[in-house]
């Protein structure tokens, strides 16, 4: 497979120096974000994210299986992040890349660890039956900052997403059809967003948000912060690269605050937006089963 | 959902690859993506021609062997239609991605492992044309595909063009053919039991959608042209797809 073309020393030299006058190639501020897209599909569940060039696709399925024997009353949650061809050619088909291990990895982290889907609540039958939810993630196009654009995806994805309905009664579980039944929602507790900074310079001084593809292969470090609106941190990563001061990293979790809330409502605005266009008639009301919660 | 929607198609949709498309048509919808000719590996290397080599990955669940099988289908039309004598020992990569299928509403899927349907052919031969278009891999024809099924109606057997998951599910053969654009026949796989006059009967229908004659009539009568021939016009629809690329690329001009 060709190797990924890495930026000439040109090339680099001359974004080092841009950033050392606070200039960034396409012009942007140092925190300021590409412009951010988010289309849903007619089908519950697929959400389609642009920011820049990058685009990251992200699918939400459900199925009944049986729960794992050591946690009888968790239902399954699972995301699954795999880099085609398609992202770029240097990516093979079942060969993970350390890019696709650190994606999969910082998701389940950000989204599965910190509690945003209540598992609790998948379970339909004790030790029997629960429902398995996974999340696909395509990479359609890379151009730096996978992270936080996946990461919005799959958030996106599983709110905008709705499971069928089911019932019990006298010990028979009962799975409705979406022809009998309006699927219904998950149960989700709260919505984290990754917010990656990414370092340059001799001692990591000068700190970016949203980097593109160039900037990724010319920088130092980088940090991903994981929090939601609330500015409940889920987790902050540094794997590896130069060190930075605590205290800058403390400004960048400020920032990061601020971003998160911005992806946050722009979000609800989206999800509200979808509802509005699904809900012809104003019928989806009284169609669906769910109680509040 | 509605099977009768017209096919909507946009190329260069990925930045980064070299040539790609995005069709949707009849609830489905795929992009795909074309590099080549790159370097091959080497057990794909040919001393005397490109490697094609396609990649189907499902919207949810992991790929298995319907989509091998799906591949190898595809991976062999495709070489016939693409000049592969003139990149020996490269790759050309088509990779496509499905983003959409249309849902039996009446039935609960199975996702976890994805098991892509046999419908699902037409939408994914005509991107994979269309990213090759839009890549510039020279090939010695353009091809269409369609999807047909036998479904029997009240006694009788009705030929439908494009069925629905739920026309599959109670058709008695699904045939799937695709014709270059000299109309000759490229592809012709069936499911199912069928009759050989039934098979003509599906030929013909799949033939009249893919290689319709161009119509010399504009706007209005087109319009009626096709509401008597029953489907869309797939090589027209590939024509004006690629015409208005064009102008959109060389608007400068």
């Amino acid at each position: 497979m060709p190797r990924e073309a890495e930026p000439s020393l040109n090339e680099r030299e001359f974004v080092l120096k841009a950033l050392q006058e606070n200039t960034r190639l396409d012009g942007r501020e140092l925190d300021q974000y590409r412009p951010l897209e988010l289309t849903f599909g007619d089908q519950y569940g697929v959400a389609d994210v642009t920011l820049g060039k990058t685009r990251v696709l992200a699918k939400a399925s459900a199925e009944v299986t049986v729960p794992y024997t050591d946690r009888p009353l968790d239902g399954i949650f699972n995301i699954a992040t795999e880099l085609s061809p398609m992202t770029s050619p240097a990516f093979e088909v079942n060969r993970p890349t350390e890019t696709e291990v650190l994606i999969s990895r910082l998701l389940e982290k950000t989204v599965r660890r910190s509690g945003a889907l209540d598992t609790e609540s998948l379970c339909l039958v004790a030790g029997q039956k629960c429902w398995s939810i996974r999340v696909d993630v395509h990479v359609l196009s890379h151009d730096g900052n996978l992270i936080d654009a996946a990461c919005f995806a799959v958030v996106a994805a599983l709110r905008h997403f709705r499971k069928p309905d089911t019932s019990m009664e006298g010990g028979v579980l009962t799975v409705y059809t979406p022809a009998e039944r309006e699927p219904v929602p998950l149960s989700w507790l709260h919505s984290p967003f990754c917010i990656t900074w990414s370092f340059f310079g001799e001692e990591g001084e000068i700190a970016l948000l949203d980097a593109t593809w160039l900037e990724e292969q010319v920088r130092v470090g980088s940090c991903t912060i994981s929090l939601n609106k609330h500015g409940e941190i889920c987790q902050i990563a540094k794997l590896g690269g130069t060190p930075v001061e605590a205290v800058a990293l403390l400004q960048c979790t400020n920032v990061a605050l601020s971003r998160a809330k911005d992806f946050s409502a722009f979000l609800d605005r989206k999800l509200a937006e979808d509802a509005k266009r699904r809900d012809k008639g104003g019928l989806l009301a009284e169609l669906s089963a769910e109680n509040d919660r | 959902m509605t099977a009768s929607t017209l096919p909507e198609a946009a190329l260069g949709v990925l930045p980064r690859a070299d040539g790609s498309a995005k069709y949707s048509h009849a609830g489905y919808t795929v992009t795909a993506s074309v590099n080549g000719p790159i370097e091959a590996q080497r057990r794909d290397e040919h001393p005397y021609e490109a490697h094609v080599d396609v990649i189907v990955r499902p919207a949810a669940g992991v790929g298995g062997t319907r989509e091998r099988h799906l591949e190898s289908i595809l991976q062999s039309s495709l070489t016939q239609i693409i000049l592969v004598k003139n990149f020996p020992r490269s790759l050309i990569q088509v990779v496509l991605q499905v983003e959409d299928t249309p849902e039996n509403d009446y039935v609960n899927t199975k996702l976890v492992q994805a098991s892509l349907n046999f419908a699902i052919m037409p939408a994914l031969f005509q991107t994979s044309v269309l990213a090759l278009l839009s890549a510039g891999v020279p090939m010695r024809a353009t091809a269409a595909a369609t999807a047909v099924a036998v479904v029997p109606e009240d006694g009788a057997k009705k030929i439908v063009v494009d069925p629905s998951p739920r026309q599959i599910e109670i058709a008695q053969s699904v045939h799937v053919l695709a014709f270059t654009s000299q109309e000759e026949l490229l592809l012709a796989e069936s499911e199912g039991d069928f009759t050989v006059k039934e098979w003509d009967d599906v030929y013909e229908t799949a033939q009249k959608i893919c290689c319709r004659p161009a119509s010399t009539k504009e706007g209005m009568e087109m319009v009626l042209d096709e509401e008597d021939a029953g489907g869309p016009d797939m090589r027209h629809f590939l024509r004006s797809t690629l015409e208005s690329k064009v102008t959109a690329d060389l608007h400068w001009k």
